[in-house]
């Protein structure tokens, strides 16, 4: 099989894996070939409108295991290919070389078994390595079940290592993934997270000491094709972010690929605004020290599909308002919806020089669209006042109703009085209907 | 210096040479003359005579003193702003740096911590979408590989190129390259470990050869089947990767081509040759 056939096929069967970050190691250039950037780098931007940052592909779509979501499982006939190590080194070489990517995502079906999977990994990436002294980005997949050496051997090869948890919970990943277990997943988690602060602290001992996953590990999951809320799955992240000191957990709204009875039809379209707001929940938890179960509880499991999970936040707690921006700690500053951590920043040194009003905010970056209802500053000592059903208004998403209104049904809108997808007919109509049921809720 | 005060408007217009040691002759001449130009421009721009034209000459000397007073009396960091702000494609970029040196030197190194105030804002609007073209620029330019040398070509907003120099000498330092910038004429070759600036009015490339046309089609392919076509945004593609980089990415040499499908945007197909440079000589 000649190579562009190759990558056509393995390149199709990688591409449902979320991550294609390149962050997180800054390796200055040296003897050996390339250099690797601490911020990362998107190098392209696929129709999708995501983010090209490493050569992703799989070394091979051959695979033993029957996982029901996955479009590669052992049953679904689908066109088979496995890389040579040395087709791999030289693609990824000459693609660095013309600045295409930043690296190399390797993933791989579980040929014969997860040790011997592994092993063809690693002897890859050796040969990247260690023949073409290749100093940029490489992220592996660590194989669920391989024997910790080769886990080991794999983390001094990659800079980012990633095991992919696929279902949020184990009930779930016991009807559709059988032949992977919970404990074959976690048991490479801990180790890599382990290895990972180890070499962490080493250099202050010895010099050149190894090192083992510099970039940290993530993970993955499947959002849609199982039936936990969204409290069950940020929860779950929480954890993992604190049990494993995860870099990044990736959510991937489930794309049906396959029929089968146990998931939704083949039909039914990717949850995406789902996924999206998941993100927005995740990113609170990294980056706004917010926590699980400040965004959702067991009483409302599931984020609102119109406000963002952070002015729904703030519209539940309209105690902690308003803040004034000239005095308020950083922490209580990320709070406000239309406020980011940057702007955090802006603010936080621009204040130490003067008292700042609308016309700075406005500068600084600040969305005072959402923020002006959450604010006390030098030119509006009192706040603004324009009413629940202003502040309402200007805090809805409008993303919600351009994601399509087929979307909403994801959520179930039945019990929660929000229009449904039958309900609504044009964006206008839509606002002012959702204005309505959220007033009605607060 | 008698700095820190406000100039008073003049109907004249001055003149340097581009550098940034002539304008900040320019800006000495200005303030110990007290007149605020109306224009600033470089030799070459093209005037329309309304105002009677001084030139400036380049003092070294005078520069340094402009140029420690930044350092000295402002910030450190003040310096920098303004030094990136002079390689940006800010409009009326000279008489914006006079404007907000005048204010630094008046309120001192508080004058960064202002962002409200429109003399600051603009350099600071400058410096970001110079930092943000740079950034992207690092990802999205295309080398093509001439048997063992490679050669990219990028059109700029921003003067990037030295910025963007460093980087990639230190990524392919084993390497010979060279980056054209289409925009400002300029371009960086590094060669045995030596990189230059260069000036080049016009220059073209070969087309590529044979087993350059390979690797392209391969990455194409790679481009193609990595997006999902149930998650297809062209909206959200076009936000991250404006349209005015395409023409220098292979991947995108389809989307394109005239007759190719009105991709999300609603901005017309640019007419040009989809590869960039083509008339002209072949100097490879």
């Amino acid at each position: 099989m000649d190579l562009m056939r190759k990558l056509t096929i393995l390149a199709d069967s990688a591409k449902y894996d979320a991550a294609c970050t390149s962050s997180g190691a800054g390796r200055a250039g040296g003897r050996g070939f390339g250099n690797t950037l601490a911020a990362g780098c998107c190098h392209s931007f696929s129709a999708d409108g995501r983010c090209i940052s490493l050569l992703k592909v799989l070394y091979t779509n051959h695979c033993i295991y029957d996982c029901r979501y996955c479009a590669n499982r052992a049953s679904n006939d689908v066109p088979r290919a496995a890389f040579l190590p040395q087709e791999l080194a030289r693609l990824t070489i000459e693609f660095y070389r013309r600045n295409y990517i930043e690296g190399l995502f390797l993933s791989s079906g579980v040929v014969k078994s997860p040790d011997y999977t592994m092993e063809q990994i690693i002897r890859a990436l050796e040969l990247i390595r260690y023949q073409h002294n290749f100093r940029g980005y490489i992220h592996a997949k660590a194989i669920p079940g391989a024997s910790p050496g080769l886990v080991h051997k794999l983390g001094l090869l990659a800079d980012r290592l990633s095991v992919n948890i696929e279902m949020p919970s184990e009930l779930s990943l016991k009807r559709l993934a059988p032949q992977k277990s919970r404990r074959a997943i976690l048991t490479p988690m801990a180790q890599i997270a382990a290895g990972h602060k180890q070499s962490e602290q080493e250099p202050a001992i010895y010099r050149n000491a190894p090192k083992f996953a510099v970039a940290g590990q993530a993970t993955q999951m499947i959002i849609g094709a199982s039936p936990e809320s969204d409290y069950q799955i940020i929860r779950l992240a929480s954890g993992l972010y604190s049990q494993y000191a995860l870099k990044r957990v990736f959510y991937s709204a489930y794309i049906p690929t396959v029929e089968d009875t146990l998931l939704p039809a083949i039909d039914t379209k990717p949850p995406l605004l789902r996924e999206h707001r998941l993100y927005q929940a995740d990113w609170l938890m990294r980056q706004y020290h917010f926590t699980a179960e400040e965004l959702l509880s067991e009483q409302t499991p599931n984020f609102n599909p119109y406000l963002d999970p952070k002015c729904n936040w703030a519209i539940h707690n309209l105690h902690v308002f308003p803040v004034d921006v000239n005095a308020a700690p950083r922490e209580l500053l990320l709070r406000v919806p239309g406020i980011g951590p940057e702007s955090v920043r802006r603010i936080l040194y621009a204040r130490r020089a003067g008292r700042l009003g609308l016309d700075d905010l406005k500068k600084i970056g600040v969305v005072l669209k959402r923020a002006r209802y959450f604010i006390l500053c030098a030119d509006r000592p009192r706040g603004i006042h324009m009413g629940r059903e202003a502040m309402t208004r200007a805090l809805i998403d409008p993303g919600a109703i351009t994601f399509g209104t087929e979307q909403l049904s994801m959520f179930d809108t039945a019990g929660t009085g929000l229009p449904g997808s039958g309900d609504v007919k044009t964006m206008q109509e839509a606002v002012e209907e959702a204005v309505l049921c959220l007033l009605a809720g607060i | 210096m008698p700095f820190g005060r406000n100039l008073t408007a003049a109907a004249v217009e001055y003149m340097y040479d581009g550098g940034l040691p002539g304008l900040y002759s320019c800006i000495y001449d200005c303030v110990y003359a007290d007149e605020m130009p109306a224009h600033i421009r470089r030799a070459g721009e093209t005037a329309f005579g309304l105002f009677p034209q001084k030139e400036v000459a380049t003092d070294e000397r005078r520069a340094l003193r402009v140029r420690n007073a930044i350092h000295d009396k402002i910030s450190p960091a003040a310096l920098e702003l303004v030094e990136t702000v002079f390689y940006s494609c800010l409009k009326d970029k000279e008489l914006h740096i006079l404007r907000f040196l005048l204010l630094g030197f008046a309120t001192g190194p508080a004058v960064m911590r202002m962002p409200g105030d429109a003399r600051v804002h603009a350099l600071k609007q400058a410096e970001r979408h110079f930092w943000r073209e740079q950034h992207l620029l690092l990802g999205f330019i295309r080398f093509t590989d001439y048997e063992g040398f490679l050669a990219a070509a990028i059109t700029p907003k921003n003067y990037a190129l030295p910025f963007l120099a460093r980087h990639f000498c230190e990524r392919y330092r084993h390497e010979s390259f060279m980056i054209y910038d289409k925009t400002h004429s300029m371009a960086l070759v590094y060669k045995e470990y030596k990189p230059e600036f260069v000036r080049l009015e016009k220059f073209c490339f070969n087309p590529p050869p044979e087993k350059e046309e390979s690797y392209r089609a391969l990455w194409k392919q790679f481009y193609n089947a990595i997006a999902i076509e149930a998650r297809v945004n062209l909206k959200c593609r076009m936000t991250h990767m404006h349209k005015r980089y395409w023409e220098n990415m292979p991947e995108m040499e389809d989307a394109l081509l005239p007759g190719a499908p009105p991709r999300g945007a609603p901005s017309q197909i640019q007419e040009r040759s989809p590869r960039g440079i083509t008339d002209g000589a072949l100097i490879l």
